[in-house]
């Protein structure tokens, strides 16, 4: 970033009073002065806040490098070699800008000015080659290649590398966990809620050594399994039901991709496809079209719906700098953005790396895409949709095969008994709103002149000559008195329909009955202004004609209930022609019938007249075009009742700036941009990955680099490659963290420099292979291995069979775990506290209200009204808990992105602005307020006591079953009476309430 | 050994991250008493109470005159395409249509839509070349809160209960006030506590509903949850609280959550007398506006920030106006038409504001700050509004630690770019945190492996506005 928008006034004036002392020297004697004078002045005066060393890097710039200063930092480059002019940092030193002073406490003195002039003068000969990134980039614990290391000893192998490092230490794992709280805590980290009494009481009665295994298959099984887990994935890519930002706009589809995360954890998909669904499924799994949800994927984090549509280049660079970071940070734990205006500080990634990341994005836009639900139901549409296309080319090779022969003759035969008769009316009273002169022709047609108003109502009235009333058409006829003969009075010739009202005035009756038309039908729609849309109830929208004009045309409406028209009346219709202005219908005549399913479909005269003779008689053309129009209309009637396309909020190249395009766009041109600045594009580049790992290929071969689906591809390929040693170690850290509350590596996204370095390396690499070849990436066998471990098992109590007296003596003096205050190297388990969503789904557990529905769009926990734009205000104290859903799963909520739920937000639930790899742990008065003020706790404390009243009758009883339900034991002799004392004088609510607030509740052993 | 240090070393692992925490927001965190509560160096703010005026506040039309603008009125001399962020190609030069006086012995130029404020002048320390990267509003207004364009990062409030915690247990350290009409650009987003600890978010007050601090009190339609059985619940509460840690000693979260129910009971007994403006007289009522509808929503917001800074609230932040393109400052369709109205409605309250504060001696230790998320162009838009332009836009403070009456940069001549002492949200932002006792650069959070900090790796303390 720059520091102001105009270069400053003064460059001009100076840098004319050059020394040129000396212009051609050595290699050497370059070395020796840069040594000598101009290192040790850098060091003394700039280095402090200039260099990676002392993670200052003022104003991003640093100067313990070649790079560093050829880089430069928010201004630009601060040295030009050999032009003194362009050199910001020679301007600086000479205090010429007020606005630009370095050093800033004291300017150098004329002598060591005098020294740095020369060496930029010189051409700023750097010899320094010891710089963070030139030595040895990729000599760092997450990008060296995985080691497969021996297990150090027998057993299980995550507790032989534990047990090692804590030996190392003197330190001893502790012993297990007792059994209520291992199923408990194997309960919240699988499922996500408490286990009931009763499931807790088969467990610790089930003597069965393989009860404890068999439990955590049981858990891993179950569909809650997958709806925990994904709620984890949909931190990490920081997905939410809205775009967030200025224009906070639902998407109503955002879901499926929840619902897709939670299916493919269910149904253990392995990592490595994982990957692939969510980056390339159209190029990986065309055949499993359902796949195409995972898409989501990319679109999951914010949209600048603003920026979009006012500043599109920044809004393009800066979107998929989202999908950047995203994709590099949840699946290579990889900062990749950091490189947006310089090469990466301090790993191995350049601002070339950068762009060519944004470059696999370069070719799409976020929006609605759409895809078949399963492979079958895509087969089918293909199919149909085949055969359609070969009917309107009257293909007779597909449309004359034998499997089609039973289909054509049954319509064939059906015919004769399909043919509709019209009953042209001959209306009484026809009169237009607009000023028109209306006059009936010979043949019953209304011919309109005179006047034309920008919008016009015809209403004409007419008794119906039948006895029943099924469906009424509309002719529009050319004239030579209309523009381009019409039929429409518009300057083209056309007209639109906007809508159309149909009233029944039987004879005698007091008020018309509005007649409700079931479908509409043309013979020809313009582009999007079909049938459909003069019945849609929307005045803006309507029926045309155009280009076809010139030509008859005509529109059937089929009522809802065809009604008996035997005792006489009239028919009153009246066609609205509203918008555009002065598309008025020119010349018209209406017609009824009693005929069931009429619609506007005519027969072609050459299927008419093939029908007139017996099969074998007709001609070839005259087959091809009956089977045409038989397998045409089965084609249309089989796609409507086919599944519906199913809905994802993605991307796809057919949209860009939030908008759908006509037609896919190609792949926009990706620029490495000098400082990241929108309007300093430096030079092209094309899609890849990061180039230090230099056994995978860092820019992708993509033959056609217009088909932006292979760049995706080829990201997903480098990503999921087996030697990529990012990829792997990635996730099983992640599932490492969310099982014992901490990584392996304590960032999660971040195993660079300014990351963590992991504890156990070792066990680190050994899980990422096994996990990798031995597991084939299921995620279940990770989980199956780490829970089985003691480790997992241990008790997270320092000594859990000590008395509270020797504790607190022991806290005083805490010399035994000095040696591992911070428990890294679990000597015991760590406890946690419930996150958000485990807090709520475990209240909805115990007050048995919990709702297991699946799947499906997301519940809204909250009230709207209207806002001030088009985000809507939306109040989450108004909602009425008694809303369907209000007690599903907390991953079913609508997740609002910019107005988050305060509730869910005091219990450290994420700002989904930004990937959150960890979940927070906080503790403020305004937390506890929430947890024992609002609605939700105060709803669920009535809902547990109704429950618990239904159970039991006595207070003490009462009391016990509450304990049980939210503490899985018996209260204590003590507590019984307390709890019950209060029980009896505040009511079991009141009482439930306090158990719902209670640490014994909220955290995990 | 310090508390903190006691706690991370009994804590434990987590214990000790979340005691921090927790700690941040305690009486006894880390401000040091030698630097008056600052952290790094002597703090002269104690208490902030931002104004905010959501859609870009008209530079040339308020605080920035601009002659040469009279004199070129009409002409089309501006950029022939449309920049990135405008709504619309610029239309001509235009003039403002108000009238501009100087005021005060520092003899600032006001616009005739500040008559109020423009009696204060002498006060306050403008900022007449801020600068922003965006000329999109919702970029632009995480820009001025968070400095980051994109979402999800922590806000100057949220940073400053992180590095300061709290002066009172009895009220919520960072109050945001939303406009009456709706919440502004990005919804809470600005004031989101990002990747900070969530107890940092700025609580949301609705000044206009009776449920004004949310979850404060129970519902009244649950009657289990009357006064007396949630005091005795909260003793029993701390009772099964105190029987679960006896044999978890080690875990300090523990203590802290059952020390955190005691602070809410406290905030309980004092929040309510706090937003109660009855207790104010009728005359301090009209000064604000209270009794004009025109003044009445922002007047009442700027008299409750006043009364919550009084009580110990660290960080209070008032917005003018809603998002969207009616009711606020962004005025696109008509400035004589839009601005007039807006401005009205907020400048009486902040000259009793200024007036009240220095009066009951708060202006000791509490800065006021006005600002907006950028300026607007020197051409008209449209007939005769303005666009959006981070070019160049006015920001004053007032108050501790400032030096009255000053002024730094210069926007050029026709108030379309700054021209010198260009300041960047960077560098306000330095500034204010300078004023608390911070040094902008060793406020961090390490955050996915950066240590983040509010000023990004920029910020330079405005040296020339402080006393």
């Amino acid at each position: 970033m720059q520091r102001g928008p105009y270069p400053s006034a003064t460059i001009a004036a100076i840098g004319i009073a050059v020394s040129c002392a000396i212009t051609v020297t050595s290699k050497a004697a370059d070395d020796n002065f840069f040594q000598d004078k101009v290192e040790p002045l850098l060091q003394e005066k700039c280095l402090t806040c200039h260099s990676h060393s002392d993670r200052q890097m003022e104003g991003g710039l640093t100067l313990d490098s070649r790079a560093g200063w050829a880089t430069g930092g928010d201004r630009g480059p601060a040295i030009v070699p050999g032009d003194l002019v362009a050199s910001l940092l020679i301007q600086a030193i000479r205090y010429e800008d007020p606005d630009l002073q370095m050093p800033p406490e004291e300017k150098l003195s004329d002598e060591e000015i005098a020294i740095l002039v020369q060496w930029v003068q010189d051409g700023a000969n750097d010899p320094r080659t010891i710089t963070p990134l030139s030595h040895q980039p990729t000599d760092w614990w997450s990008l060296k290649k995985l080691s497969v290391p021996d297990v150090p000893g027998e057993g299980h192998p995550i507790d032989a590398f534990i047990d090692r490092e804590l030996a190392n230490k003197n330190l001893r794992a502790n012993q297990s966990a007792d059994r209520v709280t291992l199923i408990r805590r194997l309960y919240i980290d699988l499922h996500g809620f408490l286990p009931t009494p009763e499931e807790v009481r088969t467990f610790v009665d089930d003597s069965n050594p393989t009860a404890y295994a068999s439990l955590i298959d049981r858990l891993l099984a179950s569909p809650r399994y997958g709806e925990r887990w994904a709620r984890h994935w949909l931190d990490v890519v920081h997905f939410a039901d809205t775009h967030g930002c200025e224009h906070d706009d639902k998407r109503d589809y955002a879901w499926r991709y929840r619902d897709y995360v939670i299916d493919r954890l269910n149904a253990d998909v392995t990592w490595g496809q994982f990957i692939r669904e969510q980056l390339a499924p159209d190029v990986f799994y065309p055949e499993s079209p359902q796949h195409m949800a995972g898409l989501g994927f990319v679109a999951a984090g914010p949209l600048e719906l603003s920026r979009a549509q006012t500043a599109p280049v920044s809004f393009d660079y800066l979107d998929r700098d989202d999908m950047v970071t995203q994709t590099m940070a949840a699946f290579t734990s990889t900062t990749a953005n950091c490189a947006r205006c310089h090469s990466h500080k301090f790993d191995p990634i350049s601002q070339e790396d950068y762009y060519a990341l944004q470059a696999v994005f370069a070719g799409i836009g976020k929006g609605d895409i759409e895809f078949d639900s399963s492979a079958e139901v895509m087969q089918r549409r293909q199919d149909l949709e085949r055969l359609v296309s070969a009917a309107d080319a009257l293909n007779a090779d597909v449309l004359l095969q034998p499997k089609y022969e039973n289909l054509v003759r049954q319509w064939t035969a059906d015919q004769p008994s399909r043919r509709i008769t019209w009953q042209t009316l001959s209306p009484d009273v026809f009169v237009s709103t607009g000023g028109a002169t209306l006059t009936k022709q010979e043949d019953g047609s209304i011919l309109a002149s005179g006047a034309l108003p920008d919008q016009e109502n015809y209403t004409v009235t007419s008794e119906i000559p039948l006895e029943r009333l099924s469906a009424l058409r509309l002719e529009v006829f050319p004239d030579e008195s209309l523009p381009k003969n019409g039929p429409g009075r518009a300057e083209n010739g056309n007209l639109h329909l906007s809508e159309v009202a149909l009233q029944w005035f039987s004879k005698g009756g007091d008020a018309p009955t509005a007649l409700a038309i079931r479908q509409a039908s043309a013979d020809f729609n313009q582009e999007g202004w079909t049938a459909g849309q003069a019945i849609d109830g929307d005045q803006r929208s309507g029926w045309a004609i155009f280009p076809n004009v010139g030509h008859s045309h005509h529109i059937v409406f089929e009522l809802e209930t065809p009604i008996d028209v035997t005792h006489g009346g009239s028919l009153a219709v009246t066609l609205k022609q509203l918008n555009p202005p002065k598309h008025i219908i020119g010349r018209f005549r209406l017609s009824v019938t009693d005929a069931e399913g009429a619609s506007a479909q005519t027969l072609p005269a050459d299927v008419i007249a093939g029908l007139e003779k017996p099969s074998e008689r007709r001609t070839r053309l005259e087959a091809t075009a009956i089977a045409a129009f038989a397998l045409r209309e089965y084609a249309q009637q089989q796609l409507v009742v086919l599944p519906p396309k199913e809905i994802v909020y993605a991307v796809s190249s057919s949209w860009s700036h939030a908008k759908k395009l006509p037609s896919p766009q190609q792949p926009k041109v990706v620029h490495l941009l000098r400082r990241g600045a929108f309007d300093k594009p430096v030079r092209e580049v094309g899609p890849g990955a990061l180039s230090a790992i230099d056994w995978l290929p860092g820019r992708f071969e993509i033959p056609n680099p217009n088909q932006e689906s292979q760049r995706r591809a080829a990201l997903a390929d480098w990503l999921s490659n087996h030697d990529n040693p990012l990829t792997w170690r990635s996730i099983v850290n992640r599932v490492w963290h969310y099982h014992f509350g901490r990584g392996l590596c304590d960032t999660p996204n971040d195993f660079g420099r300014m990351g963590s370095e992991p504890t156990h390396p070792e066990l680190l690499d050994w899980l990422a292979v096994w996990f990798r070849d031995e597991a084939d990436g299921s995620l279940k066998q990770l989980h199956r291995l780490i829970l089985t471990s003691q480790t997992w098992q241990q008790s997270s109590r320092i000594r859990p069979n000590a008395t509270a007296a020797v504790l607190a003596k022991e806290a005083a003096n805490p010399n035994h775990r000095t040696l591992d205050e911070e428990n890294r190297l679990l000597w015991r388990m760590h406890r946690q506290r419930m996150d958000a969503d485990v807090f709520r789904d475990s209240v909805l557990r115990v007050t048995g209200r919990l709702d297991l529905t699946t799947g499906g769009p997301g519940i809204e926990q909250f009230t709207k009204e209207k806002g001030p734009q088009t985000t809507p205000e939306i109040d989450y104290s108004a909602y009425d808990w008694q809303s369907p859903g209000a007690s599903r799963r907390s991953i079913y909520r609508v997740v609002w992105r910019g107005i988050p739920d305060p509730f869910m937000e005091a219990l450290d639930f994420p700002d989904l602005g930004l990937l959150a790899p960890k979940r927070g742990h906080s503790v403020s008065a305004l937390q506890s307020l929430s947890v024992f003020n609002n609605d939700f706790v105060l709803h669920s404390s009535q809902w547990f006591a109704r429950r618990v009243a239904q159970e039991h009758d006595e207070v003490e009883a009462q009391v016990s079953r509450a304990v049980a339900l939210a503490w899985l034991r018996t209260p204590s002799a003590r507590e019984q009476i307390a709890f019950t004392d209060y029980t009896r004088k505040y009511g079991l609510a009141a009482f439930c309430r306090t158990l719902l607030n209670s640490n014994e509740f909220l955290f995990v052993d | 050994m310090n508390r903190r240090a006691f706690l991370w070393q009994i804590g434990g692992g987590f214990g000790g991250l979340a005691m921090t925490h927790l700690l941040s927001t305690d009486v006894e965190a880390t401000p040091r008493p030698e630097f008056n509560g600052g952290l790094h160096h002597p703090a002269k703010v104690k208490r902030i109470i931002q104004l905010f005026m959501t859609g870009g506040v008209s530079p040339m039309d308020t605080y920035d005159y601009k002659p040469v603008l009279e004199k070129l009125h009409g002409q089309e001399l501006g950029p022939k395409e449309k920049p990135e962020g405008f709504t619309a190609a610029p239309g001509a030069i235009m003039k403002s249509p108000f009238s501009f006086k100087q005021h005060g012995e520092s003899g600032r130029w006001v616009s005739s839509v500040f008559p109020h404020q423009a009696k204060w002048v002498d006060e306050m320390a403008f900022l007449m070349a801020m600068a922003s990267k965006t000329n999109v509003h919702g970029p632009g207004t995480y820009m001025m809160n968070s400095g980051s364009l994109l979402p999800g990062f922590p806000c100057l409030g949220a940073w400053v209960s992180y590095g300061l915690g709290n002066l009172t247990d009895n009220l919520p350290t960072f109050v945001v006030m939303p406009d009456a009409k709706g919440l502004p650009y990005n919804q809470r987003g600005p004031f989101s506590a990002g990747f900070l600890p969530a107890v940092h978010q700025g609580t949301v007050i609705k000044t206009h509903t009776t449920n004004t601090v949310p979850d404060l009190f129970p519902h009244e339609r649950f009657k289990f949850a009357n006064p007396q059985a949630d005091q005795e619940g909260l003793a029993l509460l701390r009772s099964m609280n105190e029987v679960h840690a006896a044999d978890r000693t080690e875990d300090a979260r523990l203590a802290s959550r059952i020390r955190s129910y005691e602070l809410a009971a406290k905030m309980q007994l004092s929040a309510p007398e706090a937003f109660d403006l009855t207790r104010e007289t009728q005359k301090t009522h009209k000064a604000y506006g209270l009794d004009n509808p025109v003044t009445e929503d922002f007047g009442r917001r700027c008299l409750l920030a006043r009364r919550l800074c009084e009580r110990g609230t660290r960080f209070v932040q008032v917005w003018s106006g809603p998002q969207g393109a009616t009711g606020n400052w962004d005025n696109h369709a008509s400035i004589p038409k839009e601005l007039p109205p807006i401005a009205e409605s907020v400048d009486k309250p902040i000259a009793s504001l200024i007036e009240d504060l220095k009066s009951r001696g708060l202006f000791e230790d509490t800065l006021l700050i006005w600002t907006t998320e950028f300026g607007r162009t020197p051409f008209a838009q449209g007939g005769d509004g303005r666009d959006h332009n981070g070019g160049t836009f006015v920001t004053w403070l007032a108050g501790a630690g400032i030096k009255a009456g000053t002024s730094y940069g210069k926007s050029d001549d026709w108030g379309y770019k700054t021209a010198e002492g260009t300041t960047w949200c960077f560098d306000l932002h330095a500034t204010i945190l300078h004023l608390l006792g911070i040094d902008h650069e060793q406020l961090t959070f390490r955050q996915n492996g950066i240590d983040r900090r509010l000023t990004d790796v920029h910020g330079h303390v405005v040296q020339e506005i402080l006393a």
